[in-house]
């Protein structure tokens, strides 16, 4: 080793090359990253897909009746799964089933057993009442419990909740209540008056909550 | 021919390579193999499954039960090739073995791991092979995970809808790289082809980009020796040459290996598609992850609900259990071979209990693992009168404390305690030999 490094006032041919072929390297592989773009797909708000709102009316989700309409007879303090049915541009019905977190769960307690935070003119007489039936917390279908009866029991991580106080969380990790879906009688259909009163899964703020809501009355225009 | 071969191919120089490797005598250095085997005979089978499987979730009629002309009956186009693939002859027998030798491939790979990490295998200079190793663990995880899902019966539906919302779950970012990674929004009509791409294609790739490297390095740098080489020859590299001695080993181990998962895979069923049925709403009663999964599934059972938004992201619960809790775990074992200050290269696989404090944290990490994956079970231990719905989280979280620390100390007094027998035992010998002389 010299103690004496060369000074060559130019820039040397190895320098360049390595030079060179970093800054290829970089601007490739920058412009792979944008191949990922690709990999999310646009998405349509189809009807289909609308989150429930206001003049659908319920139809059940269980596979050997789904699409006839729930009548309040059908109900009681076993859990009724629920699509809500809207109109489709055409006016023809459609169940919003192509979101699977629009399935809706329905009980119906008997009279004063619902209680706050339940929001009881959001309910048919105070007694039957509708939640978003997808856990808070990972997106799952909730089910009635099997430990303590009247309350619901997510299969996923154990989540409770209490459908006679709101949907409020009584065990387990959701961050959430359930989201209330306000509903009326109109003959003998149960008809939605509105959006769910709290975001539900899956959006994870309230301004999530509040654009999709904005784009569906945009579409509804 | 040998001649012809070796004068193109210079044979004779990858017999001197690596033919010759010579392999440590010792049934616990025969976990990686297995392994490995695992991912052979998982390549071999997927294979076969890939040329039967439709990965599309667009639904189609059901040949098996049609229903009727106005109400046709629909299902996703995975599943029911999946049915398919059952009514096969020896359909139903390829998913099994292709499922149980997964599940092997995981257990064989831990228990392989366990070795390293006891016998201190992964200090200098085969801390690369250790990182390498986790990323094989890793990835292999994932391969089993998307595998799963491929069915698309109720069962995969749950899981996968479980896995978009905890890469959903991440602050900020989340949104975009749950529906970047499953094809838009869950269930996309590209999710199923998206997770069948991962599953075959890009994480077998990376599995035997990191075998091969895991392997090269792992010829490179010689096995560990095990104790006896020490005694029998000193610094040198004792064992059996792959060819032609530990061919036929490997090879009888191989056919062994693959009898018992035939024999696993003739009796004990896994994973009935037709029990759990097409993708549905209704929710599948105490659905639970694979083993290897199960801890992650207990830390989101016990953990507290909670949901803080700072700056517009949201972090909660899930992201905490699902995320960062395994992620600081993931750490904790890549950091293992950084914990060690040696040194000198290590030749001779080390005794566990003349490294207590190894040994024992060892130890209390899957004592952890275990309590967490026990927690994964509450809802059953509530059922079962065991714990109540009110102290089942406290008892959980005391148990995730306690538990790690009593191993911890137990391994510790146990190790004491050999070493005093081992101590008495040179006193004895000492004596001895004194009335001898």
């Amino acid at each position: 080793m010299t103690r004496y490094k060369r000074q060559d006032p130019e820039i040397t041919r190895r320098k360049f090359i390595n030079v060179a072929m970093g800054t290829t390297a970089a601007v490739g592989g920058v412009s792979l990253l944008s191949t990922l773009g690709a990999a999310n797909p646009i998405f349509r708000l189809t009807a289909n897909k609308m989150p429930p709102q206001a003049g659908d009316i319920l139809v059940h989700a269980q596979e050997s009746k789904e699409g006839q309409p729930i009548r309040i007879a059908d109900l009681g303090t076993q859990l009724v799964r629920a699509w809500p049915q809207g109109k489709d541009e055409n006016g023809e019905p459609v169940i919003r089933k192509g979101d699977p977190n629009n399935i809706l769960a329905l009980y119906r307690f008997p009279k004063g057993q619902i209680v706050a935070p339940t929001n009881l003119d959001a309910t048919i007489d105070g007694e039957t009442v509708a939640y978003s039936d997808i856990c808070t917390h990972a997106g799952c279908s909730v089910g009635d419990s099997d430990i303590n009866a009247g309350e619901m029991k997510c299969p996923c991580h154990s989540g409770q909740y209490d459908p006679k106080r709101g949907c409020i969380v009584v065990g387990g990790p959701p961050p959430r209540a359930l989201a209330q879906l306000p509903i009326k009688l109109e003959g003998d259909n149960l008809v939605v008056t509105g959006f769910f009163l709290t975001y539900p899964y899956p959006y994870a703020t309230e301004a999530e909550w509040e654009s999709i809501k904005k784009e569906v009355e945009a579409a509804r225009t | 021919m040998n001649q012809w071969l070796d004068e193109r191919l210079h044979i004779s120089r990858l017999n001197d390579k690596f033919l010759r490797k010579a392999f440590p005598v010792h049934h616990s250095f025969f976990l990686g193999e297995i392994t490995l085997f695992s991912l052979i005979i998982l390549i071999l089978t997927g294979i076969l499954l890939a040329l039967s499987y439709e990965p599309s979730n667009s639904l189609v009629v059901n040949s098996f039960d049609p229903g009727s002309a106005d109400k046709p009956n629909l299902i996703p186009a995975a599943y029911h090739s999946a049915l398919k693939i059952n009514a096969m002859p020896f359909g139903d027998m390829l998913r099994r073995i292709h499922h149980w030798t997964a599940n092997i491939m995981v257990a064989a790979a831990v228990i392989h791991m366990m070795r390293v990490y006891f016998t201190g295998a992964f200090k200098k200079p085969r801390e690369i092979n250790w990182w390498v190793g986790m990323l094989l663990l890793i990835f292999t995880a994932f391969t089993a995970v998307t595998g799963y899902a491929l069915p698309y019966d109720n069962y995969a539906y749950n899981t996968l809808k479980v896995i978009y919302s905890i890469a959903a779950s991440l602050p900020w970012v989340g949104e975009w790289v749950s529906q970047a990674a499953f094809a838009g929004k869950f269930p996309g009509d590209g999710l199923i082809p998206r997770v069948y791409g991962y599953h075959i294609m890009l994480l077998p790739g990376i599995l035997l980009a990191l075998t091969a490297a895991h392997m090269l390095i792992m010829i490179k740098q010689k096995h560990t020796q095990p104790q006896y080489a020490k005694r029998i020859a000193y610094k040198k590299i004792v064992g059996v040459p792959l060819m032609t001695q530990q061919t036929p080993i490997m090879l009888a181990l191989t056919l062994v290996f693959a009898g018992i998962i035939v024999l696993f895979s003739a009796f004990i069923p896994v994973h009935p598609v037709e029990f759990f049925g097409p993708p549905s709403t209704t929710p599948i009663n105490n659905i639970k992850p694979d083993w290897y999964l199960l801890w992650v599934f207990g830390v989101l059972a016990i953990i507290p609900s909670f949901e803080i938004e700072i700056l517009g992201g949201v972090i909660n619960s899930e992201f905490v259990g699902a995320i960062v809790v395994p992620t600081l775990a993931i750490l904790a074992m890549f950091a293992v071979p950084m914990l060690d200050r040696s040194r000198d290269n290590l030749y001779y696989a080390e005794n566990p209990t003349n490294y207590p404090v190894r040994l024992g944290a060892g130890v209390a990490f899957m004592a952890l693992l275990i309590v967490w994956s026990v927690a994964g079970y509450k809802p059953e231990l509530i059922s079962a009168g065991i714990l109540s719905n009110t102290n089942a989280n406290a008892v959980l979280w005391i148990a995730t404390f306690l538990i790690p620390a009593l191993s911890y100390f137990a391994v510790q007094a146990i190790v004491r305690g050999i070493r005093s027998l081992r101590e008495s035992d040179a006193r004895d010998r000492a004596a001895f030999q004194a009335a001898d002389d």
